[in-house]
């Protein structure tokens, strides 16, 4: 079981030179076992905090998270993380930063290293298997971060801007990758993008958060508009130009703008 | 274009480094033998300090030959600046991943950092005597400090989403510790090192000078009371000989420890 909820969560941080800022405020969220959910908003609206708090890397100053009905108090592999930053080890090869969490699960060698390869391929990073981090472009070092994330085959994935640094080709293609991946193998996903295209191609839910102070203005169901316009079995192009998905894409930026507008007017 | 420059650099710098060394040799001698400005017991002529590099290579100086003398400096800083590293890098280690260590060790150390290195060597006389033992525990009292204030800011500056990522793969604090703080932290072990090495030779001579019975110290000392010029230089220019060779070698370490950093 890997539901993600989160109930009534507010999240302040101590600021260094004294006072306090509130992040997050009260914030209700279920996300259920399998379901595909992504958020958007503008940037410092809470996006990052929030996937953190569901990592068990940040805790709530008030309310809870639980996965799988049980709070969470700390990270663990069956929720694996593709953080903003990629943070890969610098220190590691391509190969071992992929194959860090299996090494510290203990997987028999053989294994870990087919699943590795597996991934190598998969991401289009054969070839530099033995690169270190530095060697890579941005958008090859965000491919290891991901494949770091898929090895673990975890429960939950949490991703925060996982294709941010991509050129819009390989977006598209990892793009599509993911949709197969979460068809064939369906897990319970947070996926955190400031492309909205991308968030109502993906998402079963679209979460719209907005900022000053952080919380959820919205969330919109996609998963209908996917199976009544035969979405899957479209190339993502054909897709965005269906009337469905413009129209919603328009509705979530009128939300985001309004939003905006508010919160500049106060 | 690059990889051609990339290989004529070091020749480069090898061919204006001779060129320096060259230039200085020229400019002694003619000080000396060749215009006479100076007096020969302030700078002596290359001639001189040849003829004693001779001496203490054939019959020896202060008791043995330079070889013999330099060994045995290399094996005080060598077991000195080991023993530093040794106990100084896991310290550092640990006050730097514990706040409670850090509070527990800190003042001890805020109170005998202040202290040069030569003002423990009476004391060590004292506990040790004149051998090897005194020496070597002057070395590690001041060889032992920049492993751990380095070590320390090190495990302090590695960067705590590396950390996070490394516990959402499900790694334990031993393995964080070992996977990604230690490797994170080994720039700054390194300068520590090397720091610690330079420590090490200063220290050395210094305890040397003091109260010997071989090593380049001791060779300084007897040329000092001597007053033999040439054979100070000797002893000198040995000196810089063996700290540059072990800085060399510090060196290829840390470039093999450190391969996965891009190139400067
Ligand atoms: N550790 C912290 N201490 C103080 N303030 C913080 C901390 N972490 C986040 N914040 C603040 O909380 C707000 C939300 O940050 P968060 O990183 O979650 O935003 P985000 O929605 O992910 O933004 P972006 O799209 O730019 O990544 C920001 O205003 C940020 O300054
Ligand atoms: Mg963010």
């Amino acid at each position: 079981m890997s539901e993600i909820v989160f109930k009534a969560v507010t999240k302040t941080f101590r600021l260094p030179r004294g006072g306090e800022f509130l992040a997050i405020d009260t914030t209700d969220l279920r996300i259920e076992e399998k379901e595909f959910v992504a958020i958007v908003g503008p940037s410092g609206c809470g996006k990052t905090t929030l996937m953190r708090m569901a990592a068990g890397l940040e805790f709530p100053s008030s309310g809870s998270v639980e996965v799988g009905g049980k709070r969470v108090v700390g990270p663990g592999p069956e929720r694996a993380v593709v953080f903003q930053q990629f943070a890969l080890m610098p220190w590691k090869t391509v190969r071992e930063n992929i194959g860090f969490g299996l090494m510290c699960r203990g997987a028999p060698k053989a294994e870990a290293d087919a699943a590795i390869g597996r991934y190598i391929e998969l991401m289009g990073l054969s070839g530099h298997e033995d690169s270190f981090p530095h060697q890579l472009s941005g958008g090859m070092q965000q491919r290891v971060a991901i494949a770091r994330a898929y090895v673990m085959n975890p429960a939950a994935l949490l991703m925060d801007e996982p294709f941010g640094a991509l050129d819009a080709q390989t977006r598209i293609v990892m793009q599509e990758e993911l949709v197969r991946l979460a068809r064939r193998n369906p897990r319970t996903v947070i996926f955190i993008t400031h492309a909205v295209d991308e968030a109502i191609y993906l998402a079963d839910r679209v979460v719209v958060m907005g900022r000053k102070p952080g919380r959820i203005i919205e969330t919109i169901d996609i998963k209908p508009l996917r199976a009544e316009g035969g979405w899957e079995e479209m190339p993502i192009e054909e897709v965005m130009d269906t009337p469905a998905f413009t129209h919603m894409r328009s509705r979530i930026w009128k939300l985001l703008k309004a939003r905006e507008q508010a919160a500049a007017d106060h | 274009m690059a990889a051609g420059n990339a290989l004529l650099r070091p020749s480069r710098a090898v061919l204006v480094g001779t060129a320096t060394v060259l230039a200085v040799l020229g400019l002694w001698w003619l000080a000396t033998s060749g215009l006479r400005l100076l007096n020969p017991l302030r700078l002596p002529a290359p001639s001189e300090v040849w003829a004693a590099f001779q001496q203490i290579n054939g019959r020896g100086y202060a008791g043995a030959t330079l070889i013999e003398h330099a060994l045995h400096s290399l094996g005080l800083v060598a077991r000195g600046f080991a023993v530093a590293v040794i106990t100084g890098v896991p310290l550092g280690l640990l006050m730097g991943w514990s706040r409670r260590a850090e509070a527990l060790v800190n003042p001890i150390f805020l109170l005998l950092r202040p202290i040069p290195a030569l003002a423990w060597i009476p004391l060590a006389i004292v506990w040790f005597g004149l051998g090897d033992t005194g020496k070597v525990f002057v070395i590690w009292l001041t060889a032992f400090v920049p492993s751990v204030i380095n070590a320390f800011t090190g495990v302090r500056q590695v960067d705590t989403i590396l950390i996070a990522a490394a516990r959402t793969q499900g790694a334990s604090t031993a393995q964080v510790l070992r996977h990604v703080v230690i490797p994170g932290a080994m720039p700054m072990i390194f300068t520590g090192l090397r720091l610690s090495l330079q420590a090490s030779w200063t220290t050395l001579v210094a305890a040397e000078l003091v109260g010997a019975f071989f090593g380049l110290g001791r060779v300084l000392n007897i040329a000092g009371q001597d007053i033999y010029p040439g054979m100070i230089l000797v002893g000198m220019a040995a000196v810089a000989v063996c700290g540059a060779g072990t800085t060399w070698l510090l060196g290829l370490l840390e470039r093999r420890v450190l391969n996965w950093r891009p190139a400067v």
